[in-house]
């Protein structure tokens, strides 16, 4: 126990020295915002650059909270994702690889704690990242396009929250698997891009972990239907021990490649 | 009584044997230089002991304990920190890892740092660190939960003449309370700090030992007479059925020094000087790396 303690406190510190605490919450506090603003002012912004002929008339959809919330977490589920793979994807792999990690792995430390303790930091900050992103893009959603139910959009939260745990479950199971640059191409294979071909074909089946945030959208819109919800929570749940399954296998697996 | 069994050791790469059925024994409070040229093994060998390496074959026990990550430390040949932490917290973290009870472990290792002639930058982040100072601390970090066995991959190879020393002498002081293995292809540091010698070669343990038996072993003991013109040693070789090289002429040590000298003064031929030489560590080493 305190060598999984003393693991987290460095991971920990890891991230806060190097400003991820700070950077990544503030992307995707900006990426929140963004949403709101640009949806609400774009008819002021194209009639103040645009050129548009005289007497041009354009037809802006009435938007709801819920569609600007939907945008957001289109963004998130894009630029967010590639943000949290970029920063986390070299935890364990450039470790090995400069060789910070053998004055570690001489220890008598487990395999399981050295994943572990990654894991839960970087779910860690992807969390506040997104817990504040979402917040701060709700605040002027409220402001600019009217509010929704507090409880419906903590609920929606929340299941963003666990999709992020199997986000960087992925993550780092493929920086203890490969090195930093497979590990990457990997993780962008199985997650931004699993989404766009998941939602390109995959209507037939409603279960799939990458459809969780869309489930959790449906929170808001109040047209979740709760077995598909419950299904694809179960199926994320699953995915996610079994990411951690493989990343703790992988760690202790390619322990011998650490940079002597 | 011994401290560490290291019993046929061996470790297969695509059916290549890199190390080959390695077998030794390290007694306690003893230093043991193994040495070896590139790629003799000697790496793998200590990965293999501190268990970053799996072996294929053979055992290493530290007094009948297969896990012996307690009571070991180990300096790489390149020790990587993590920059953004400070050398006391580095080696706090470390001890804390290694199971050093936290009480006490802040004194232990600020002492430990100021040992190793770190006290003045215990606060100072690890990435504006010096080669030197790296060594220091990564032999301050291998120490702080006080082993039984240190073992260090080429500990003074990539520093200055006078890192070496000072770093060397270190060493000199933790062998009064811990016992250590070192590999090393600087024979000159080897001769100052070592009670046992191990020599590799493909992956084989070719040669063991103490300095002392290896160095009467190989010694080759000779005559070097030193004359003052090649030709009166050009001609004392031919006669002496010596070995002549330029001014030098080597003589085979079998005969009494009394009558290398009087063949001399019956030859009447100016000399610099007659001396018994015997082969240096470098010597022995060429000898047994290429026998």
């Amino acid at each position: 126990m305190t060598q999984f303690s003393v693991l987290l406190k460095k991971e920990f510190l890891e991230s806060w020295r190097s400003f991820k605490f700070l950077w990544i919450p503030l992307v995707f506090i900006l990426l929140g915002v963004t949403e709101p603003l640009t949806n609400y002012y774009m008819e002021d912004i194209l009639a103040a650059v645009g050129n548009m002929p005289e007497g041009f008339q354009m037809l802006f959809p009435e938007l709801t909270a819920a569609d600007i919330l939907l945008s957001t977490t289109g963004q998130y589920q894009l630029i967010g994702l590639l943000v949290l793979i970029s920063a986390f994807i070299g935890s364990i792999s450039r470790e090995r690889h400069n060789g910070t990690a053998t004055l570690l792995y001489v220890r008598p430390i487990s395999a399981t704690t050295v994943f572990a303790s990654k894991w839960i930091i970087a779910s860690l900050v992807s969390i506040i990242s997104a817990v504040l992103g979402y917040v701060a893009s709700m605040y002027y959603t409220a402001i600019l396009f009217g509010s929704v139910a507090v409880s419906d959009f903590v609920k929606m939260l929340l299941t963003y929250c666990v999709w992020l745990l199997l986000v960087m479950a992925i993550t780092i199971a493929m920086s203890a698997a490969f090195q930093t640059g497979a590990a990457a191409a990997i993780a962008i294979v199985l997650l931004p891009v699993g989404l766009l071909i998941d939602s390109a074909i995959g209507s037939f089946w409603p279960w799939t972990p990458w459809k969780l945030a869309n489930h959790g959208l449906s929170f808001v819109t109040e047209t979740v239907v709760m077995k598909d919800f419950g299904m694809a929570l179960l199926f994320t749940a699953i995915a996610i021990i079994s990411f951690i399954g493989i990343g703790i296998l992988a760690t202790k697996r390619n322990w011998r490649l650490t940079k002597v | 009584m011994t401290l560490l069994q290291v019993e046929q050791l061996t470790k297969s790469f695509v059916g290549k044997n890199v190390v080959d059925k390695v077998s030794f024994a390290l007694e306690p409070l003893t230093a043991t230089a193994l040495i070896g040229p590139n790629g003799a093994g000697k790496t793998t060998t200590m990965s293999m002991i501190v268990g970053l390496l799996q072996q294929t074959s053979g055992t290493v026990t530290m007094q009948g304990v297969l896990d012996i990550r307690h009571s070991i430390g180990f300096l790489p040949q390149y020790p990587q920190f993590y920059p953004w932490l400070s050398a006391l917290e580095y080696v706090e973290m470390v001890g804390k890892l290694s199971g050093v009870p936290a009480r006490g472990l802040r004194e232990k290792s600020v002492k430990m740092l100021e040992y190793v002639g770190l006290g003045d930058v215990l606060h100072k982040k690890t990435a504006t660190f010096s080669g030197g100072m790296k060594q220091r601390l990564g032999i301050a970090q291998a120490i702080i939960h006080d082993p039984k066995l240190l073992l260090l991959d080429e500990p003074v190879s990539a520093l200055d003449p006078i890192g070496r020393q000072e770093v060397m002498n270190l060493l000199k002081e933790i062998q009064q309370q811990t016992t250590i293995l070192y590999s090393t292809h600087i024979l000159h540091d080897a001769e100052k700090m070592t009670d046992q010698v191990l020599f590799m070669k493909n992956g084989q343990l070719v040669e063991q030992g103490s300095l002392v038996s290896i160095q009467q072993k190989y010694a080759d003991p000779k005559y070097l007479i030193q004359f003052v013109q090649e030709q009166d040693a050009a001609n004392f070789a031919m006669r002496y059925e010596g070995q002549l090289d330029g001014l030098y002429v080597y003589l085979p040590a079998q005969q009494p020094m009394q009558q290398v000298l009087s063949s001399l003064v019956a030859e009447q031929k100016e000399i610099v000087k007659v001396e018994r030489v015997t082969a240096s560590l470098d010597e022995i080493f060429m000898k047994v790396a290429y026998q």
